[in-house]
């Protein structure tokens, strides 16, 4: 599904290649000094001492982590420069007020505002290694399940820089990754707060819908000539849904559902996440037209009583970040919107 | 003279002064292309930090007064995918100019004889192998490791059973070879696009690696495919004389004191060879295996005294420059490059041979 949200903002992007381009022209000049260093003129200026400045805690480093790939990271010092290859990794390296050691990102990388302007390493999905290397980075922040290919990973190690691979699956792991990343900006009390106020986040969702009905909710991903992406069984996604009050209509494992299943497990509500990417399909009644054309849908509980919502939210929603508890607020008012008055 | 050159006869070559031109330009073209290719890239790294990079490193010529990161992107990056287009684009083109002569039709490319099927089912299947059975995972395999290997072998196999089954008594007739080569490999590319169905998340990897890329050439890779390549260019150099005796029929061939056979099967080996090797670099990337011989044999004749040196030169300049393309366009796998230039440049030559052709 990344392919295809990647793609649209490719256009949007070439400008900056060009301005880029221009920018590390002027590092990679001759004249440049040669050792490299965490410091590079011209570059975004990226100073590693002065957001640690409050409690440099030179102890911890060298520092010996296991990353979601089940990988041993061992890194000598806190890193200065760092590249981030998903936006899940970006949201969590700048709630963590580390925002300014960022000198690379994807394309597809939105928020917070200013990382927009960042370079970017990953176009439409592909990762530029040479841009990589020109922007000098001490660490790198891959996603895990193949989002950035394992041969990648490898070619980045191979090249002689550290990477951490992020894949989290539930909010516990978002919380463990959040400390992990913590502890190698050494921005561990602001870690701790950043987590309580998510927890805090999730208990208010979970007290607000807390004795409702729990309607069967598909939740679609994307879908094609008659297959439905949805959350699979045992997702992460699923267990957002449960927590903001469903049961979540699953396909198998990876999420795919046939339309026979489909007509099979009857839900009485679907949230159409495409919607955040096809104005279309954005008011409640284009998005009932477009499913109740689908074959066997009109007969749907969900269709039949036009509970049919197309779902902005995707993006908190299903990049597991610091805003995933946006996310699951945004689920919660979607599904029950009566409990959020 | 100019007359002289017209009527000579095809077994006694090109004049010297054609194959130097021919040779020493294509020659001169790949050398600006690598040049090119080496000096331009996303990032700003420029021409004057690359050849001193490459000198410094090369020679111990000149003194560091670039970043590291310049070297790395220079030394790690863009030359292993210049030398590996170079050997890739050679292997191709040449291995589909001897394939074209032994099979003696102009469809057959490198891959015709099950190769590409064949690797593509062994790198599949080393893809999906570290999910099915955990401790291969364990880091050796991406460097070098399993992925190549199982291409190369799942290539050369492929062209073993191929061969073995396309053999009658005495012989292995060339229809067969085509008909069996055709058939394994869609035995094989079921099996591929089975394995992609059940790939799940590794289904990117799967497909970006058959779509034929340059980006995952390392030096390690280099190591293992350059000295089988440049051994089988060698020993296919050494057999042009016999290329040209096939290209004339077998019959003919036999009574030139060729020993059909045996040539064939020493043929069949060597290109699969230099296939298999490139295709263990880059994945499957299309019609320049195709489209180079084609265009030489059209505009230079079918000696290949001439046509073997040529394929190489010109394969890996096409190559070459279509990676530089892919490069600086987002990094696209190149085989889409290829096909995409190749496609309508194969379209054109089979318009024009119908037109050529008189109508029945």
């Amino acid at each position: 599904m990344g392919n295809l949200r990647g793609t649209s903002r490719g256009l949007a992007g070439a400008p900056l290649l060009v301005l880029m381009l221009a920018v590390s022209a002027c590092v990679a000049s001759p004249g440049a000094s040669a050792p490299a260093s965490t410091t590079e003129p011209g570059l975004p200026s990226s100073v590693p001492s002065a957001p640690l400045s409050a409690a440099p805690s030179p102890a911890a480093f060298p520092l010996t982590l296991t990353d979601d790939a089940g990988r041993t990271v061992v890194l000598d010092a806190s890193p200065g420069r760092i590249i981030s290859l998903a936006p899940s990794n970006t949201e969590i390296v700048c709630a963590l007020d580390a925002c300014d050691r960022l000198v690379g990102v994807t394309d597809f990388d939105d928020y917070p505002a200013k990382v927009v302007d960042l370079p970017k390493i990953v176009l439409q999905t592909q990762v530029d290694l040479e841009l990589l290397v020109a922007a000098e980075p001490d660490l790198v922040l891959a996603a895990g399940n193949e989002l950035t290919p394992s041969s990648v990973i490898a070619q980045i190690e191979d090249l002689g820089v550290p990477v951490i691979v992020l894949y989290p699956e539930s909010l516990e792991e978002i919380y463990t990754d959040i400390e992990m990343v913590a502890g190698v900006l050494d921005q561990g009390a602001r870690a701790d707060s950043l987590i309580d106020d998510m927890r805090r986040g999730v208990a208010a969702v979970e007290a607000a819908v807390e004795g409702s009905d729990k309607p069967r909710t598909l939740y679609e991903v994307f879908h094609s000539e008659g297959t439905t992406y949805t959350a699979g069984e045992g997702s992460f996604l699923a267990s957002l849904l449960e927590l903001a009050g469903a049961t979540p209509v699953t396909g198998d494992a990876e999420g795919v559902m046939e339309a026979e299943d489909l007509v099979a497990e009857d839900p009485q509500l679907i949230l159409l996440g495409t919607a955040s990417y096809d104005p279309s399909m954005a008011t409640s009644a284009a998005a009932l037209e477009v499913v109740a054309a689908r074959p066997g849908w009109s007969d749907l509980s969900a269709v039949r009583d036009a509970n049919v919502v197309p779902y902005l939210d995707d993006i908190v929603t299903t990049r597991p970040g610091p805003r995933i508890v946006e996310g699951l607020e945004a689920l919660a008012r979607a599904i029950h919107p009566d409990r959020f008055d | 003279m100019r007359a002289a050159t017209a009527a000579r006869p095809l077994a006694l070559g090109p004049s010297f002064g054609r194959s130097t031109v021919v040779l020493g330009g294509g020659l001169v073209a790949l050398t600006a292309i690598s040049l090119i290719s080496v000096a331009v890239g996303t990032s700003g790294v420029g021409a004057t930090d690359a050849g001193a990079i490459i000198l410094h490193r090369l020679f111990g010529i000149g003194t560091a007064t670039w970043p590291s990161s310049s070297e790395a992107i220079v030394w790690d990056l863009r030359l292993p995918r210049v030398v590996g287009g170079m050997l890739v684009g050679a292997g191709l083109a040449c291995a589909g100019t001897v394939f074209q002569a032994l099979l003696r039709n102009p469809m057959a490319d490198p891959y015709v004889i099950g190769t590409a099927a064949g690797a593509s089912l062994g790198a599949v299947a080393a893809l999906l192998l570290p999910g099915l059975i955990p401790f291969i995972a364990a880091g050796w395999w991406l460097g070098l490791g399993l992925v190549q290997v199982f291409a190369f072998a799942g290539g050369l196999l492929a062209v073993v059973v191929v061969y073995a089954v396309a053999r009658a008594q005495g012989g292995t007739p060339v229809v067969t070879l085509l008909l069996a080569g055709y058939a394994v490999s869609s035995l094989l590319s079921a099996g591929v696009a089975l394995l992609m169905f059940l790939s799940g998340d590794r289904l990117a990897a799967v497909v970006s690696w058959l779509l034929g890329s340059l980006g995952g050439a390392s030096w390690p890779r280099l190591a293992f495919a350059a000295p089988l390549i440049v051994g089988s260019f060698v020993l296919l150099l050494l057999r042009w004389r016999r290329l040209n005796a096939l290209l004339l029929g077998e019959e003919q061939a036999v009574h030139l004191g060729v020993e059909v056979e045996r040539e064939k099967r020493i043929l069949t080996v060597l290109a699969a060879l230099a296939t298999s090797a490139g295709v263990a670099i880059s994945g499957t990337i299309g019609f320049v295996g195709l489209v180079v011989p084609h265009l030489l044999r059209l505009a230079f004749g079918p000696d290949h005294r001439l046509l073997l040196p040529a394929s190489m030169v010109y394969g890996a300049s096409l190559l070459v420059l279509a990676d530089l393309g892919a490069r600086l366009a987002g990094g696209i796998p190149v085989g889409i490059v290829t096909a995409l230039l190749g496609a309508p440049f194969f379209l054109w030559l089979l318009r024009r041979s119908l037109v050529m052709r008189p109508r029945p």
